[in-house]
């Protein structure tokens, strides 16, 4: 019986230490980022196994319709059509696979309130191939991210 | 054994722990606590080397068709064939009605690579073009009796080149390769009869809400082959109510968006190929001219609305006036094309007229993202 147990701790230590390991590898995505348009910068986050991205900047932050800060204005949900843009959460749910690439996600494009499947690839430790595509990767467009230096917190 | 038996209980509750936090509600698009932003104003890229290039699209503008499934149809008019002779006689000039000319319009435009520094698309396009005459038993001109019986079909591989240069500049080309007659798609022409058009263009994008072009083309849009200079104008009003979607002169729109889902164009497209005719060494009453091509161009006066249905596809309908910029017939032996522009002397074969119907054509498109 005590052998018994010992296998199973020592199984169960292999285990959570090699979640950590990939947890870890997977934790590079985090970090702020810019898309090649320039226009925002997104903040990447992980809450709970997931990662997610907010804009955090905005090179035009004011609508110049309204002459108010930009909101979702165009969010097919028109509940959600208030909501502001800075502090929107456009990439959500991904998780990272061994490969250098986090799947399962989506990305939202605010021009045009569509959310598209999306695939994020970092080609180094500062660029990321985002991959936004309707239903088959073929179907798709590719923008370069590139990371930003993190900003140090205020006093 | 009550140690054992507690390190398993806290792996488990360690366990749990994660599985807990990995149900947190991730659905808000809201930020859960207050955030000073100015924090992210000023910051530098990572690596020093980065580039920002000019994107291909400006803020406003029409998503780009990936696939499209469309119908065409022009109303009554008639068709003026000119008289010509050969060694079998004189066919003389007739006048004829087609009730309409219609059919499927079908085209595909694929991303093959898609980055900031490049973006390359390949696209196909087949297009069905079917003369319904008006008592066709009475049609005695060879042009009239060919297009009663076989149709025109057109069909063609195209790629388009984005290369921007920097945050501002880039280049854009444009070729295509196009097989156009009165062939069946089940027995299409011989391939020395493609036709090539190409055009090169640099530009600038000064704003997000503003890119322009100048270039050179080669192109079959007036029907017969030239070589013309191309300028290239998009822009969209601050409000993004307003913009332009321009590549003078294969076509001029001015965009009105109703909102980013709801689009209408006002403006015009040129339209033009050249359609080889009884090129497959059939017997015809033409065969002293059995190197003959139509130099089919038209200009396409509308009103043009585009409309999401749902996710990523698109309605789009236009209506407008067909305005008939040349039917005539060349004579082109092997394919091998000449060049006559605006202010050749070569004369053609035959010189027909076509009054100018309304049209309408609809398509079904999935866009991109």
């Amino acid at each position: 019986m005590k052998k018994l147990v010992s296998v199973v701790l020592l199984l169960l230590a292999i285990t959570v230490s090699g979640s950590l390991i990939a947890q870890d590898d997977g934790d590079r995505l985090v970090g702020v980022w810019e898309p090649s348009h320039g226009k925002a910068k997104v903040k990447i986050e992980k809450i709970g196994t997931k990662y997610y991205g907010k804009i955090v900047w905005l090179k035009e932050p004011i609508d110049a319709e309204t002459n108010k800060p930009k909101v979702d204005k165009n969010n097919p949900d028109e509940k959600m059509r208030s909501t502001p843009l800075r502090g929107y959460r456009i990439l959500k749910d991904f998780q990272y696979t061994d490969k250098n690439e986090w799947t399962e996600g989506t990305i939202y494009d605010p021009e045009n309130g569509n959310t598209y499947s999306c695939i994020i690839k970092m080609t180094d430790e500062n660029t990321l191939d985002i991959r936004g595509f309707i239903g088959v990767s073929v179907l798709g467009r590719t923008d370069i991210w590139k990371r930003l230096k993190m900003p140090s917190k205020k006093k | 054994m009550f140690r054992q038996k507690l390190g398993i209980m806290l792996l488990m509750s360690v366990g749990f722990c994660q599985f807990a936090i990995g149900q947190t509600d991730t659905t808000s698009t809201q930020t859960e606590e207050e955030e000073d932003y100015s924090m992210y104003d000023n910051l530098d890229f990572v690596d020093e080397a980065a580039k920002r290039f000019a994107p291909a699209k400006i803020k406003g503008i029409s998503p780009a068709k990936l696939i499209t499934v469309g119908y065409d149809w022009q109303g009554k008019y008639d068709i003026t064939a000119a008289g010509y002779t050969t060694s079998e006689g004189t066919f003389a000039e007739q006048t004829a009605t087609v009730n309409s000319t219609q059919g499927l319009r079908l085209e595909a435009n694929i991303p093959v690579i898609s980055k900031n520094s490049l973006i390359v698309q390949v696209g196909a396009r087949l297009w069905d073009i079917n003369y319904d005459f008006d008592n066709p038993t009475s049609l005695t001109n060879p042009l009239l009796t060919t297009l009663h019986n076989n149709d025109l079909a057109s069909m063609g591989l195209n790629s388009t080149i984005f290369k921007p240069l920097n945050e501002e500049s880039f280049l854009l080309f444009q070729v295509s390769a196009d097989m156009n007659g009165d062939y069946q798609f089940d027995d299409p022409q011989n391939f020395r009869y493609t036709k090539y058009s190409v055009a090169a263009l640099w530009g600038k994008r000064p704003t997000d809400y503003k890119q322009w072009a100048v270039g050179l083309s080669r192109t079959y849009r007036g029907g017969d082959l030239n070589y013309i200079p191309v300028v290239l104008f998009n822009w969209t009003s601050p409000t993004k109510k307003w913009g332009t979607e321009i590549l003078f002169p294969a076509r001029a729109h001015v965009r009105y968006t109703v909102n980013p889902r709801n689009l209408l164009f006002f403006g015009y497209e040129a339209e033009g190929y050249s359609f080889r005719i009884g090129n497959q060494g059939q017997a015809r009453p033409d065969q002293d001219f059995d190197d003959l091509e139509i130099r089919r161009s038209e200009l396409r006066f509308r009103l043009m609305y585009e409309r999401q249905i749902k996710g990523f596809i698109w309605l789009s309908a236009q209506a407008g006036y067909r305005y008939n910029y040349s039917f005539n017939v060349d004579q082109i032996p092997d394919g091998e094309d000449f060049y006559r522009g605006f202010f050749g002397d070569q004369e053609f074969i035959q010189e027909n007229e076509l009054t100018n119907p309304l049209y309408v054509s609809f398509s079904i498109n999935l866009v991109s993202p």
